[in-house]
C-alpha cells in the first residue's frame, strides 16, 4: 500500500468534520475501551502477565535472527515451505507466482494488515483470481473499495446505512435499513460458496511458534478457521517480528491479546496450525506456505529507540484509548497502521518526511502506554521522532522543522536562561496583547499562538510574576 | 521517582519550583501553593532565578534548546537540599521521568537530574503522601467536578488522591466527571500545531463537564485549566476551572474566617 | 547466498552482531517456557491431567458456567443413553434432515448413531477411508456445507475459557464441527483442564515427544461478529448454535 502519510491534516480535519463517523467510531471506546478495562479488572494477574508479555517479547525480538532460523526450521520439518521476502513487492510476487503455478481459481482471505502492506487482494484480483476477503469488515470494505480502519474493527466508521448500501443488493435509498443481524446473515449467505470453492487461502498470523513452527490464528467469525480447513493451499503471511519461542508462551500471549483487543476471554476461535494435511486427514490444505516478511521491519530493529515498536501484537487497544484516533479516525495516518503504533512504526518503516505529522499529533496523554498489553512506551518514541523531524535526524530530508519555527524555539530559550530577560520578555508580552484582551482574556492572538484564539480563549500574561509577588510578600512580612 | 515511605519524616521546609506557566501566567497559583504548604507548617523558599524546566522545547522536538535551559533548571535547583514542590505534574515528569532523554549522552547529568528530580514533587503528591489526603481542611460551598490530567495520573501515578482531598472541602459538592481520565487536549504545543484536533478533544471534554452541572472544574496543571478555561469561555459558558492549589486555598481562608477571595 | 540465509544475516547485523547468537538460558528474566527440557514439560502435563482428574468436578462445574457465559447451550447427561436422547431431542427441536458427525470415540460410546437416525435424520460419519482422492474430499467437503448439524466429541475442554479443544486427528475431522448451523460437542467430565496454561503444557509435551497433531482448534461458542456498527451478532461463518453435552461418569 503506498503511503498517503503527506495528506493526514486534511484527512483529520475532513473526519472531525463528519457526524456519522464521529458516531461510529466510539464503538472503539464504549465497545474495545470498556471491555480491555473489565477483562483487566476480572483477571487478578493482569500486571503480571503484562510484565511476561512484554518480557517474551523482549527476548525474542532481540535473539529474532536465532528464532526466525528456529522457525522456518521446523514449518518445513513439517512438511510446510517458508518464503523469506525482503519487501511487499517480493512478497506479492511469490504469492501471485504460487497462485499461477497451483492454477488457483479462487482466494480466500482472512484478515491480515501484512497482506494490506502488499496490497494483496487488489493484486490477485488484477491478476484475474478471484480474492474475496472473508472477515466481515475486511469484506464490507473491500466492497467499498477502502482500506482497513482500525487493527481489528476494520470497517468500523461505516454506518449501517453504508454498510446496507454495500451489501443488500436489494437496498434503495429510502428503504427501511436492514438490522445488524440481517445484513451479517446475508453476508454469509454471500461468502458460502465462496468457501465452498475457494482453492487457496491467504491468512495472516497471530503468533508463530518457534519451537514447533505452529501459527496461532485468533479469531471470532470462523473465517480463519475456514481458511485453514478448506482451500488445498494455505499461504500464511506474517511480519518477521510475529514469532514467539515457545508453544507453552501462547497462554500469556492469547490471555493478553485477547482481553486488550475486545475485552474478551478468548475469541470465539484460536487455530493453531502445525504444517499441512497429516497423511491420514482427509481434510485441510495439502500444502501450507508461511511468507516472512521484511518491508522495514529492519528499520525499527537497528534502531535501538525504536526497536520496542517490534513488541507490538497488533492489539488495537493503543488506538482504543488515543483521544487524537478517536477524532482523526483510521485513514488519516495514511497507510496501513493506524493510531499510535502507526504513528511510530509508519514514519520508520515508510519515510519520516512525508509522515512527520504522525508523531507530532499527539497531546502525549500515555494512554496508549497505559493500554498496551506488553508495555510498549510509545510516548518516549513519539518523542523521539519529534526529535528527529525537529533537528535530530542524520537525514537532512528528514529534518522537516521550519525556519520560523526553529526561530521561535531559539527565542524561547535565549528568553529561558536568565530570570531578567524572562520577567521582561513576559512584560513585554503582556504589554503587547494588554490591547487585545478583555477581562484578562485574548479572543485573538499573534503568531505563534494564533492557533490557540482560533477555537479558544488565551489568558493575558500576568500582572507581576510569581516572583515579584512573592518578593512583596517577602518584604511585607519583614516590615 | 522519589520514595514514599511509609513512615516519612515529614518535611518543615521545601522549596518552591513554580513552572514557567504558574510563574508569568498564573502567579495566583503559586500563591495558593505556598498558602496551602505554609498553613500544613512548612517553609515555602522560592529560588528568584529559576525560569522553565525545558520541556516545551522538549516535546517539540527541538532538545539542542531545551538542553541548556534544562541543565540552568538543574544548576539552580540541585543548590538546595530537601524537597521541591511544583504544582504540575507535566512539569514533574519533565524532571522526572524525561530528563534521562534528554540527558542521555551525558552520564554526568543524568546523576545530577536524578539528585534533583529524586526530591522533586507534584503539589498533591507532596501533600498526600506526606500530610495525608486528609490534611487539608476546608469550607467552600460550591458544585464541583475533577478533571484527571494526563501527565499527573500516568507519569506521577497520581489518581484519586486530589479527589479525596476535595471530599474534604465541607460544602464542596463534588461529581464525578465522566471520561475524567480521558485527555482535554491541551499537549502543550500541541494545542496551538493541531488546534482542529485539540479543540475536537477538548469539545467532547467540555461537554462531559457540562453535564455533570458542576459551577467549577478543578484540575491539577495549568495548561489543562487554561484548555478547559479557553474552551468554556468561547462556548459562553460561566463555568469556572480552577486549579486545585487555588481551590484549596479559599478553602483554608474561609475556614479560617479570613472570607472568600476569588 | 540463500534468500534466507540473506534475510537473516541483515536481522543478525541489525542487532549490531555478525554471527546469529544462541539466546542463553540464563537471559535474565526471559520469561519464555522455551528453555524447559522434555522433562519438565512431561511432568508439567502429567499434572494437568492428574489435576484434571482430581478436581473433575469443580472444573467441570466452571466449564459449564464459563460456557454459558460465552454462548453455549450446556447440557448434563447422567449417562450415555440420555446422552444420546439429548443430542436426538436437538435434532427434533431444529428440525435436522442431515446429521454429521466425526468419529470420536465418545460418539460411539454413547451410541448416537441409532438415535439420530431414529429421528429421521440422515446420519454420515466422517471417517478417512484409506483414500485421499479428490473426489473424496469434495464429497466431505460437500457433506459438511449441506449438513444441518455437526455432532463432534472433544480433546479437553477448559475452565478458565469456556472452551472445547479439537485435535483433528485421524479420522476426525474440521469442518464437521465448522460448517453446519449447529454443532453438538459431546464432553466427558474429567476432560476438563484448568486454564490456557495446562492445555498448552499438554500440547508442548505432545510435541516434544513427537506427538503433536496437525493442527487444533478451539471453539469458545457461537461464531460471532461485532463488525456492523459494534453490535453483536452470532452465526457470520461458523455455527450460530452451540450445544455442550457433558457426559458424568464418562
Amino acid at each position: 500500500m503506498k503511503p498517503q502519510t503527506i495528506n493526514f491534516r486534511s484527512k483529520a480535519s475532513q473526519t472531525m468534520g463528519d457526524e456519522e463517523v464521529q458516531q461510529a467510531i466510539e464503538h472503539v471506546y464504549t465497545g474495545f475501551f470498556k471491555g480491555r478495562l473489565v477483562a483487566a479488572a476480572d483477571t487478578p494477574d493482569w500486571e503480571e502477565l503484562r510484565t511476561k508479555g512484554k518480557a517474551i517479547k523482549d527476548h525474542t525480538i532481540a535473539h529474532l535472527d536465532y528464532y526466525l532460523g528456529l522457525l522456518a526450521d521446523n514449518v518445513e520439518k513439517n512438511g510446510g515451505s517458508v518464503f523469506f521476502a525482503e519487501d511487499a513487492e517480493e512478497a506479492r510476487k511469490h504469492i501471485i507466482d504460487l497462485a499461477h503455478a497451483r492454477n488457483i481459481k479462487t482466494v480466500i482471505k482472512s484478515k491480515s494488515m501484512v497482506s494490506e502492506e502488499m496490497a494483496l487482494a487488489e493484486s490477485l484480483n488484477d491478476e484475474g483470481i478471484e480474492t474475496v476477503e472473508t472477515d466481515l469488515g475486511e469484506y464490507i470494505i473491500q466492497l467499498a473499495n477502502e482500506t482497513p480502519y482500525h487493527l481489528i474493527a476494520p470497517a468500523v466508521h461505516k454506518s449501517r446505512k453504508e454498510v446496507a448500501e454495500l451489501l443488500d443488493d436489494d437496498f434503495k435509498e429510502g428503504d427501511r435499513v436492514p438490522d445488524a443481524t440481517e445484513l451479517t446473515m446475508m453476508a454469509r449467505e454471500k461468502l458460502r460458496g465462496v468457501f465452498e470453492r475457494a482453492d487457496m487461502s491467504v491468512t495472516g498470523v497471530n503468533f508463530a511458534v518457534a519451537e514447533s513452527g505452529s501459527i496461532a490464528l485468533v479469531t471470532n467469525e470462523g473465517n480463519g478457521r475456514m481458511s485453514t480447513t478448506v482451500p488445498r493451499v494455505h499461504v500464511a503471511v506474517m511480519g518477521m517480528e510475529k514469532i514467539i519461542p515457545s508453544i507453552q508462551d501462547l497462554s500469556t500471549m492469547l490471555r493478553i491479546l485477547i482481553r486488550s483487543a475486545t475485552g474478551q476471554r478468548i475469541s470465539t476461535y484460536v487455530t493453531m496450525v502445525n504444517g499441512a494435511r497429516k497423511p491420514d486427514e482427509e481434510e485441510g490444505p495439502e500444502e501450507f506456505h508461511l511468507v516472512i516478511m521484511n518491508n522495514g521491519r529492519q528499520k525499527l530493529l537497528a534502531d535501538p529507540q525504536m526497536r520496542e515498536s517490534l513488541n507490538c501484537i497488533r492489539c488495537g487497544a493503543c488506538l482504543n484509548a488515543c483521544p487524537v484516533y478517536r477524532k482523526v479516525g483510521g485513514h488519516a495516518y495514511g497507510w496501513v497502521y493506524p493510531g499510535p503504533i502507526g504513528a511510530i512504526v509508519t514514519p520508520v518503516m515508510t519515510g519520516l518526511k512525508d509522515a512527520s505529522n504522525l508523531p507530532a499529533a499527539s497531546s502525549l496523554c500515555g494512554a496508549c502506554h497505559d493500554a498496551c498489553p506488553v508495555k510498549i512506551n510509545i510516548p518516549r518514541m513519539l518523542l523521539e521522532l519529534r526529535y528527529r523531524s525537529a533537528e535530530g535526524s542524520t537525514d537532512s530530508a528528514e529534518r522537516t522543522s521550519s525556519a520560523s519555527e526553529r526561530f521561535v524555539w531559539k527565542s524561547w530559550r535565549i528568553g529561558m536562561m536568565g530570570r531578567k530577560r524572562f520577567d521582561y520578555g513576559a512584560k513585554l508580552a503582556r504589554l503587547i496583547l494588554r490591547p487585545l484582551a478583555r477581562n484578562g482574556w485574548l479572543r485573538k492572538s499573534p503568531p505563534p499562538i494564533s492557533g490557540w484564539t482560533s477555537t479558544r480563549d488565551f489568558p493575558l500574561i500576568a500582572a507581576g510574576s510569581l516572583r515579584s509577588r512573592l518578593a512583596k510578600r517577602r518584604k511585607k512580612a519583614k516590615s | 521517582m522519589p520514595e514514599n515511605p511509609s513512615n516519612p519524616t515529614i518535611p518543615d521546609r521545601v522549596t518552591l519550583f513554580a513552572s514557567c506557566m504558574v510563574d508569568q501566567l498564573a502567579p495566583a497559583v503559586g500563591e495558593s501553593t505556598v498558602d496551602v504548604l505554609e498553613h500544613l507548617g512548612v517553609t515555602v523558599d522560592f529560588l528568584d532565578d529559576q525560569t522553565c524546566c525545558g520541556q516545551p522545547a522538549f516535546n517539540s522536538g527541538f532538545r539542542s534548546e531545551a538542553f541548556p535551559v534544562a541543565t540552568r533548571f538543574i544548576e539552580i535547583f540541585e543548590k538546595v537540599e530537601g524537597p521541591i514542590v511544583v504544582p504540575s505534574g507535566s512539569c514533574a515528569a519533565m524532571v522526572r521521568n524525561f530528563y534521562g532523554d534528554l540527558f542521555r549522552d551525558d552520564e554526568r547529568m543524568i546523576g545530577r537530574a536524578r539528585n534533583v528530580g529524586d526530591r522533586l514533587y507534584e503539589l498533591t503528591e507532596f501533600i498526600s503522601s506526606f500530610f495525608g489526603t486528609d490534611a487539608v481542611v476546608g469550607q467552600l460551598s460550591d458544585d464541583a467536578t475533577y478533571h484527571k490530567c494526563c501527565h499527573l495520573l500516568r507519569e506521577i501515578g497520581i489518581d484519586e488522591q486530589p479527589i479525596e482531598m476535595l471530599s474534604n472541602i465541607d460544602g464542596l459538592n463534588l461529581t464525578p466527571l465522566e471520561r475524567d481520565d480521558v485527555c482535554c487536549g491541551f499537549g502543550g504545543a500541541f494545542s496551538v500545531k493541531m488546534p482542529d484536533i485539540s479543540s475536537a478533544i477538548l469539545d467532547e471534554k467540555l461537554d462531559y463537564i457540562e453535564s455533570t452541572g458542576a459551577k467549577t472544574v478543578v484540575a491539577a496543571d495549568t495548561g489543562c485549566v487554561y484548555q478547559m478555561q479557553g474552551g468554556l469561555r468561547r462556548r459562553g459558558s460561566d463555568v469556572q476551572v480552577v486549579h486545585i492549589a487555588e481551590i484549596l486555598a479559599m478553602s483554608i481562608r474561609n475556614a479560617s474566617g479570613a472570607g472568600a477571595k476569588r | 547466498m540463500t534468500d534466507r540465509a540473506k534475510f537473516i544475516a541483515s536481522v543478525t547485523s541489525s542487532l549490531g552482531r555478525s554471527e546469529v547468537l544462541s539466546p542463553s538460558e540464563e537471559a535474565a528474566d526471559a520469561s519464555t517456557a522455551v528453555f524447559e527440557n522434555a522433562d519438565t514439560a512431561k511432568a508439567n502435563a502429567d499434572r494437568a491431567m492428574s489435576d484434571a482428574s482430581e478436581r473433575s468436578d469443580t472444573l467441570t462445574a466452571q466449564m459449564a458456567a464459563m460456557a454459558a457465559t460465552n454462548g453455549w447451550k450446556v447440557h448434563r447427561a447422567g449417562n450415555p443413553e440420555d446422552a444420546a436422547d439429548l443430542i436426538a431431542s436437538i435434532c427434533e427441536q431444529k428440525g435436522a434432515k442431515s446429521v454429521l458427525r466425526s468419529n470420536h470415540d465418545v460418539l460411539s460410546q454413547i451410541g448416537v448413531d441409532s438415535a439420530v437416525t431414529n429421528t429421521g435424520a440422515t446420519l454420515g460419519v466422517t471417517e478417512h477411508d484409506g483414500e485421499n482422492s479428490e473426489a473424496n474430499i469434495q464429497d466431505a467437503k460437500s457433506a459438511a456445507f449441506t449438513a444441518d448439524i455437526g455432532i463432534t466429541g472433544v480433546d479437553y475442554a477448559i475452565a478458565e475459557t469456556g472452551t472445547v479443544v479439537l485435535h483433528p486427528r485421524s479420522g476426525l475431522s474440521r469442518l464437521v464441527s465448522l460448517a453446519p448451523p449447529t454443532h453438538i460437542a459431546v464432553l466427558r467430565s474429567g476432560e476438563v483442564l484448568d486454564s490456557l496454561d495446562e492445555l498448552f503444557a499438554m500440547e508442548r509435551n505432545d510435541y516434544l515427544s513427537g506427538d503433536l497433531a496437525g493442527s487444533m482448534n478451539l471453539i469458545s461458542g457461537p461464531s460471532k461478529t461485532a463488525d456492523i456498527e459494534g453490535t453483536t451478532v452470532t452465526g457470520i461463518h461458523g455455527p450460530l448454535e452451540v450445544h455442550l453435552i457433558i457426559l458424568e461418569n464418562g
